[in-house]
């Protein structure tokens, strides 16, 4: 029981791994909808008769866990994951949600109505999920992985994952230099400041502010797919009651004429100018006042806002600063403040007193995950639902018809429900279903298509993944440039440099390291965190420490004197330059303590003053989805236990971390480290830090292991019985490795295993191990080395298969009467469970009731196959059998040409089973190696963990020991806080255990010849090392053909290795045979084997078109049964010279005469002139 | 020329003798004969192992062929193989391979009717002859609670798994398949012919001698207590990894020691899977390399061919 309980505890890191797609989920379901609903703007629909108002919204969200759906509502039974897969279904729960409906006039009441808003896709483990509490006994019982973590949807049995996106960071504003900016309109420069306002229920909406050569600013936001452009002094004074004078000062506050040309002064007297250019165009404008700042603005804005054209200017202009400016802000006074900050952001940029932000850097960005983008996508969703709703209900009230009366909520339901708020919860389903957005305002994101992927089973690892995988953006795919996929310094700890793809994809899809987390609306107790108090508090502590908050504006000062403070986006204030780093200081160390109400993930971005850096000030962040990472902080005092600090990437930048090699890593001390990384294999990811000894490695190779790691042939599910997948590889006879890095441990590899330690010899024996290839002992193999298995499942679905116009029943059955079946399909018309089925033999039968006809569904592809599993669904017809999933078990022993890897990106191919009789022996042993490989495979490439693998594993063979092979082992401080002892490498500690065995020091080995019985000249290197065999298997690859099946218009071999098509032999292949002069082969291969064809040519008119046979009129003699056909007499005539005088029979290749046929078509005559070759 | 034979008269001296294990030396022969007998044994000496399954029901966990790979795996007493018939070439059997003289049954039938897991194991196979069967690994004397089971283990049973099959065990070479092998490691060594230059070492220090005597991974040297002298302790516990060469070499003292390989002596180690003796699995090797060389051995009328073949011809009729 005890070993029970340590399991589950061991799972806690794995559940890490996935936990920020569940929390997101999580919110939504708890609390994100909620808000969001309050925030779907109602509409109101106007009689205009009556003149009578109906307001209709929507509130009071609630989901269910997935429920099966049973024809007599008595039985409610769960629906449970395992199900889904199976019957390829979606794990879906009902959305409930109530529409309120109330009539604009005195004291109507509000009539609350509950809506089914369709099934909503249930995230698995997520609150609403069956399996959210369950240990893993109990997910055992519910047929699922002991493991299992969930975060993913099962969508038509598919499993669909999101992919977290990167966004540029919220509520933060980043001085942009861009071309495209100066194509906005005339006049524009490329530069501009932008921010990304989030609002409380997610909805973001982009604001940019440009400069214009004259100097003054432009505010851009979109609506609808349109910008639209406003001088920011029309906005400013728009926002709040001020005068000229005090946006001046406000504007030029930054400017001090002491601190020009000190560090950190980002004013100058350009300002001023700009300044006043500003206030000038309102006042060309003749725009004085607030009210008459508005007015122009809803002047401008009325047509385009919907639902307020009949408002005043007034409101309208209103509506625009709440809806569209700065929209985290519910305060104008902050949105003005805010914009102040955004405009002398803008004029430093321009003075280049600091440096525009980096928008690839992940200083700048943040993550976009998945209960963030349903709640956002199902918001404008419901707001199009009530949008058309009214639009009917406007409609029918217009058409005065008599069966409608507006005052009845009866027919106003039956007139909403046209459009089906059903469709609501389906949206969101196929929206995770194809990973495609469908909306009209593209929701402030990048890309509309790419949000989801399947999360593959191949192995554990490709599965593990999927939930650690960012991507910059699919809109980045296609660009020219390679700047957004560069690796960045400031990615450091929070995206593994090693595990990104190679090719076209590099750089932009990359995995988030072990350590990153991403921060929440659930505090550590599970708690949903209240940011308003936790920003009150902040503020208050701020304030303690000195700073002067911006209400009532009394700081007329900037950089360098005071630093502006800001708190997710809202100028709080401002603080004395001097006292920012104690107050940061301040701030990380309430961080850490538990008892303070500021959260551990607060993000403290302290920009200190530079010369010409990034624009100072103190940003703070409470809010998520930011990543974060612990580190250790080692300015705090070290009785304080806790010392583990979250910290984000843009404050990294500017903080002081060392590695904890216990040295300074070459500061001085004006720098002192302040924080120390708690392990240096923190920087990768799960599967980079399982590369054992990745530190010895060339990085590309690390790489490529990463890639490997992915495609390997593993365990790759314990609960396998139950799924059916369309395909899984799975090795029958895996091991956990020798040597092994402690994330094995950490995260429970060994329930997954990939690979087998097979016993390595590096030489070159018989030449069958060149350029890659390697040797694989035909006795280990016959015992089972790398053994896999491929199971594949086929869904036949009866239901779906006949389409709905012939009503044709179709069951399950076999034909009582064909005995040739009876050997393979049992009477249920389904075949028997341990079959083996060839290719070309039935598996099941179909018996068509209204026809009465009886159909087999044949195997398909080149291999026999054993039937694995055969699940049936009896869910839809009571007694009728429709839908059966069969499991085929494909098995796959190692052959010439499958692939294999150690875990040091060394793939290579098996290029022959070598007799063990013939392989090199020891003699001391008497051991003979599983694996020959190539010593040439080292030279180049550089993989000295393979060398120190092999060598490792030996010495923990013999010693009976795992190794462990944690990468940057020598840069960790021991317990006692002395570093390892430096005069030791790697080698000579293994060297010293070899030696203890008997055994050479570097790990080599007097080898005799295996045929001979003769010592090889050289000694070698033989040891265990873990090899991984991957899916890349010859037998589904291979193209063989001789003769086939040919193109009907062309008559040349198809292509298409299923359809047993040939391989395009193309022009280069055809250069190179005339290169060669290989003219036979060549016309071998281009023609004969071709579409060779022998035509009848008119010598007389040239043409090959009009000929044509006679038919020979002796037809009864050719009846004869038995007999072959006489050879008819061949009489050919041409139809346009009428005569078979001149007929000539020349061969060529068919498409020569589709060619003539085609010209013909486009009256263009082609004539052959045929003569003798020797005449020629 | 005439008359002058190459034939050599190979001895053989036991040095150990087990069950499963025997090292014995074989001298005044070559390599290619110390080879040949040593790939005999691993590739084609004949075993039983079981060939063809026959799965009744299988409710376990791993799958119909998973089951048969490891019961082919297992090794089964094979004393009787040179006698039996390969099927192939089986008259009583049409080559179907069931008969008495080229196959033996098995029946195994294991269901679990407890909430313990139930551990199929070798012992578990019922066969129908009783020279053929399971080998036992049971040591009696290491495992005093005789009730224990000590079978190889096939699968393992939950609570009403089962598992009912029939299985033909036929006879085999380990050139088709690793099951059929009887050997777990046959190898030889060249014997080492060691001569220390007494006059060098007796110039060495201790210190250097003991650096010298401990460079070799493998305790061949060692140095007398008494004399001090550095003296051969186990000559065959030489790898030939050349290591005391080197470190003579880097001493400055090249020439301190020389090894050499006797070419006609070998000292073979023999580990048997346990299908047969250790001792029985030499015989039998030279008795399957005797029928391989009665293969390619000329009849008498080839005698016309010995200009082709020379002196080969008369030793390959016999001679």
């Amino acid at each position: 029981m005890a070993r029970r309980k340590k399991q589950s505890e061991d799972l806690e890191p794995l559940r890490q791994l996935v936990r920020h797609h569940i929390d997101s989920y999580n919110y939504m379901v708890d609390e994100g909808l909620n808000e969001m609903f309050d925030r779907v703007k109602p509409v109101v629909v106007h009689d205009s008769f009556t003149n009578k108002k109906l307001k209709i919204s929507v509130g009071n969200p609630e989901i269910f866990p997935p429920q099966k759906e049973h024809g007599s509502k008595m039985m409610h039974d769960k629906l449970l994951p395992f199900e889904c897969r199976q019957a390829k279904i979606s794990y879906t729960g009902k959305l409930m949600a109530d529409v309120e409906f109330q009539y604009l006039d005195a004291n109507s009441p509000v009539v609350r109505e509950r809506f089914n808003f369709g099934q909503f896709p249930i995230m698995l483990k997520s609150k609403r999920c069956h399996l959210q509490d369950a240990g893993p006994q109990k997910l055992k019982s519910f047929k699922e992985e002991a493991a299992e973590m969930g975060g993913y949807f099962i969508l038509n049995g598919l499993e669909r994952v999101f992919r977290s996106v990167i966004l540029p960071k919220q509520n933060y504003p980043m001085s942009m230099v861009r071309n495209s900016f100066r194509d906005r309109r005339e006049g524009y420069t490329d530069k501009a400041v932008v921010i990304r306002c989030v609002r409380k229920d997610q909805s973001s909406v982009s604001v940019k502010l440009y400069y214009l050569r004259n100097g003054s600013a432009r505010l851009g936001f979109w609506i609808q797919g349109k910008e639209y452009l406003l001088p920011v002094g029309i906005v400013l004074k728009a926002l709040v009651d001020t005068n000229d004078h005090e946006i001046y000062e406000n504007l030029t506050s930054c400017y001090g004429e002491n601190y020009v040309k000190e560090k950190g002064a980002v004013g100058s007297q350009l300002v001023c100018e700009r300044a006043k250019i500003i206030l000038d165009e309102v006042r060309d404008l003749s725009l004085f006042t607030r009210f008459q700042c508005l007015q122009h603005i809803g002047e401008h804005f009325q047509p385009i806002m919907d639902g307020l054209r009949k408002e005043s200017y007034h409101v309208v202009a209103e509506a625009v600063l709440r809806d569209y400016i700065c929209v985290h802000l519910d305060d104008n006074y902050d949105k003005f403040n805010l914009l102040i900050f955004m405009v002398q952001k803008l004029f430093s940029l321009i003075d280049q007193t600091s440096v525009p932000d980096n928008p690839d850097s992940l200083q700048n960005q943040e993550i976009l995950l998945t209960g963030h983008l349903i709640t956002v996508y199902l918001k404008e969703k419901l707001e199009d639902w009530l949008q058309k709703a009214k639009k009917l209900i406007k409609d029918e009230t217009d058409k005065e018809s008599k069966n409608f009366d507006f005052f009845s909520l009866a027919h106003i339901k039956k007139v909403m429900d046209k459009i089906p708020s059903k469709q609501i919860g389906a949206s969101v389903e196929t929206m995770l279903k194809t990973g495609r957005l469908v909306t009209q305002t593209g929701l402030d994101l990048q890309q509309r298509a790419g949000y989801t992927v399947q999360a593959e089973r191949l192995n554990y690892l490709r599965f593990l993944s999927f939930f650690r995988a960012v991507h910059r953006g699919a809109s980045f795919a296609g660009l020219r440039t390679t700047s957004v996929r560069k690796l960045l310094p400031e990615s450091w700890g929070f995206l593994c440099p090693v595990h990104t793809p190679d090719g076209e994809p590099c750089g932009l899809l990359n995995h988030m390291t072990s350590n990153c987390r991403v921060t929440s609306y659930y505090d550590s107790q599970g708690k949903i965190r209240d940011f308003s108090k936790i920003r009150m508090s902040i503020l208050s502590v701020l304030i303690g420490v000195g700073m002067m908050p911006s209400l009532p504006k009394l700081v007329k000062s900037g950089p360098p004197a005071v630093l502006s403070v800001l708190l997710d986006g809202r100028v709080v204030g401002a603080i004395h330059s001097s006292e920012v780093e104690k107050a940061v200081a301040h701030l990380r160390r309430l961080k850490v303590s538990a008892a303070s109400l500021i959260p551990d993930d607060l993000e403290v971005g302290y920009v200190p003053l530079s010369m010409g850096g990034t624009y100072p000030g103190l940003y703070l962040f409470t809010s998520p989805p930011r990543f974060v990472r612990p580190v250790k902080n080692i300015s705090l005092p070290p009785e304080e236990s806790q010392n583990i600090e979250l910290i984000g990437p843009f404050e990294q930048v500017f903080m002081e971390i060392r590695c904890p090699d216990g040295g300074d890593g070459g500061r001085n001390n004006a720098f002192p480290a302040t924080h120390e990384e708690i392990h240096p294999t923190g920087m990768l990811s799960v599967v980079a830090n399982l590369t054992p000894y990745s530190d010895h490695n060339q990085s590309p190779r690390n790489m490529y292991q990463c890639q490997m790691a992915k495609q390997t042939m593993g365990f790759s599910l314990q609960a396998i019985r139950f799924r059916a997948d369309q395909k899984l590889y799975h090795l029958q006879t895996p091991q956990t490795p020798i040597v092994r890095t402690s994330t094995y441990t950490k995260y429970n590899i060994d329930e997954y295993p990939t690979g087998t330690n097979a016993i390595v010899a590096v030489l070159a024996y018989t030449g069958y191990d060149m350029e890659d290839a390697m040797i694989l002992n035909k006795s280990s193999v016959d015992r089972g080395l790398c053994h896999g298995q491929i199971y594949q499942t086929e869904t036949i679905d009866l239901s779906t298969e006949s389409n709905k116009s012939d009503r044709s029943q179709r069951m399950f059955r076999r034909n009582k009467d064909d005995k040739s079946v009876h050997s393979l399909i049992d009477s249920d018309g389904l075949p028997y469970v341990g079959q083996t089925i060839h290719p070309g033999e039935p598996f099941c039968s179909i018996y068509d009731k209204t026809e009465n006809k009886w159909r087999t569904n044949r195997r398909k592809g080149s291999e026999p196959v054993i039937i694995d599993y055969v699940a049936v669904d009896m869910k839809n017809n009571k007694n009728l059998l429709q839908k059966a999933n069969i499991r085929f078990r494909h098995t796959r022993n190692p052959i010439i040409g499958d692939k294999f890897s150690s875990r040091h990106g060394q793939k290579g191919v098996c290029s022959q089973l070598w007799p063990d009789t013939d392989m090199p022996f020891s003699s001391v042993t008497g051991m003979r190696p599983d694996l020959i490989i190539n010593p040439h495979a080292f030279p180049s490439r550089m993989t000295i963990a393979m060398l120190l693998e092999s060598i490792a594993a030996k010495g923990g063979s013999l010693r009976g020991k795992f190794m462990d092979a944690t990468p940057f082992a020598k840069s960790v401080k021991k317990a006692n806080g002395e570093t390892k002892s430096e005069s030791k490498s790697l080698v000579d500690e293994f060297g010293e255990t070899l030696k203890s065995y008997g055994f050479n020091y570097h790990g080599v080995e007097v080898l005799y010849s295996g045929v001979y019985g003769t010592e090889l000249t050289c000694e070698i290197f033989i040891g265990p090392v873990y090899y991984q065999r991957l899916r890349h298997m010859v037998s589904d690859k291979f193209q063989v053909r001789s003769t086939g099946p040919t193109d009907q218009i062309t008559r040349q071999p198809i292509k298409g290795r299923k359809r047993g098509g040939g391989i395009r032999f193309g022009e280069m292949e055809r250069d190179a045979m005339l290169a060669h002069g290989a003219a036979y082969l060549l016309h071998d291969r281009l023609h004969t084997c071709s579409d060779y064809h022998i035509a009848d040519v008119c010598s007389l008119c040239g043409s090959i078109l009009t000929t044509s046979f006679i038919q020979p009129q002796r037809r009864a003699v050719r009846e004869i049964g038995g007999l072959p056909p006489p050879r008819a007499l061949k009489k050919v005539i041409c139809h346009a010279c009428q005569s078979s005088k001149g007929m000539e029979t020349v061969a060529m290749p068919y498409v020569f005469r589709y060619l003539a046929a085609e010209l013909a078509a486009m009256n263009i005559k082609m004539t052959l002139e045929l003569s003798n070759g020797a005449a020629a | 020329m005439e008359g002058m034979s190459y034939q050599r008269f190979p001895k053989v001296k036991i040095r150990e003798l087990k069950d499963d294990y025997a090292k014995f030396e074989l001298r005044d022969t070559d390599s290619s004969v110390a080879n040949a007998l040593r790939r005999v044994m691993i590739a084609e000496v004949p075993t039983v192992a079981i060939d063809l399954v026959e799965i009744e029901v299988n409710s376990s966990v791993l799958n119909d062929e998973f089951i048969a790979h490891r019961l082919g795996l297992i090794p089964l007493t094979s004393d009787n193989a040179m006698s039996m018939r390969f099927s192939r070439d089986c008259d009583a059997c049409d080559g179907d391979g069931q008969c008495e003289y080229c196959s033996v049954e098995f029946h195994l039938n294991a269901k679990c009717r407890t909430d313990q897991t139930l551990d199929v194991t070798s012992k578990d196979l019922i066969s129908a002859d009783h020279r053929v069967t399971p080998v036992d690994f049971g040591d009696p004397a290491a495992y005093d609670s005789g009730d224990q089971q000590r079978g190889i283990i096939i699968v393992k049973l939950r609570r009403g798994q089962e598992l009912r099959l029939r299985a033909i065990a036929r006879k085999g070479i380990g050139k088709d398949h690793a099951k059929w092998s009887p050997a777990a490691t046959v190898t030889f060594m060249y014997e080492p012919e060691i001569h220390i230059n007494e006059e060098m070492m007796g110039n060495l220090t201790l210190e250097e001698k003991k650096a010298w005597v401990e460079s070799s991974p493998t305790r061949v040297f060692d140095i007398d207590p008494n004399t001090g002298q550095v003296v051969v302790v186990d000559r065959e516990a030489y790898t030939y990894d050349d290591e005391v060469l080197k470190k003579a070499e880097a001493m400055g003292k090249p020439g301190l020691v020389e090894i050499y390989a006797k070419e006609d002596s070998f000292i073979f180690t023999v580990e048997s899977t346990g299908a047969i003796k250790a001792s029985q699995l030499v015989l039998n090797a030279i008795e399957v390399l005797k029928q391989k060389l009665d293969a390619v051995r000329l009849s008498e009328d080839t005698v016309e061919a010995d200009d082709q073949f020379g002196e080969l011809g008369a030793h390959m009729r016999g001679g």
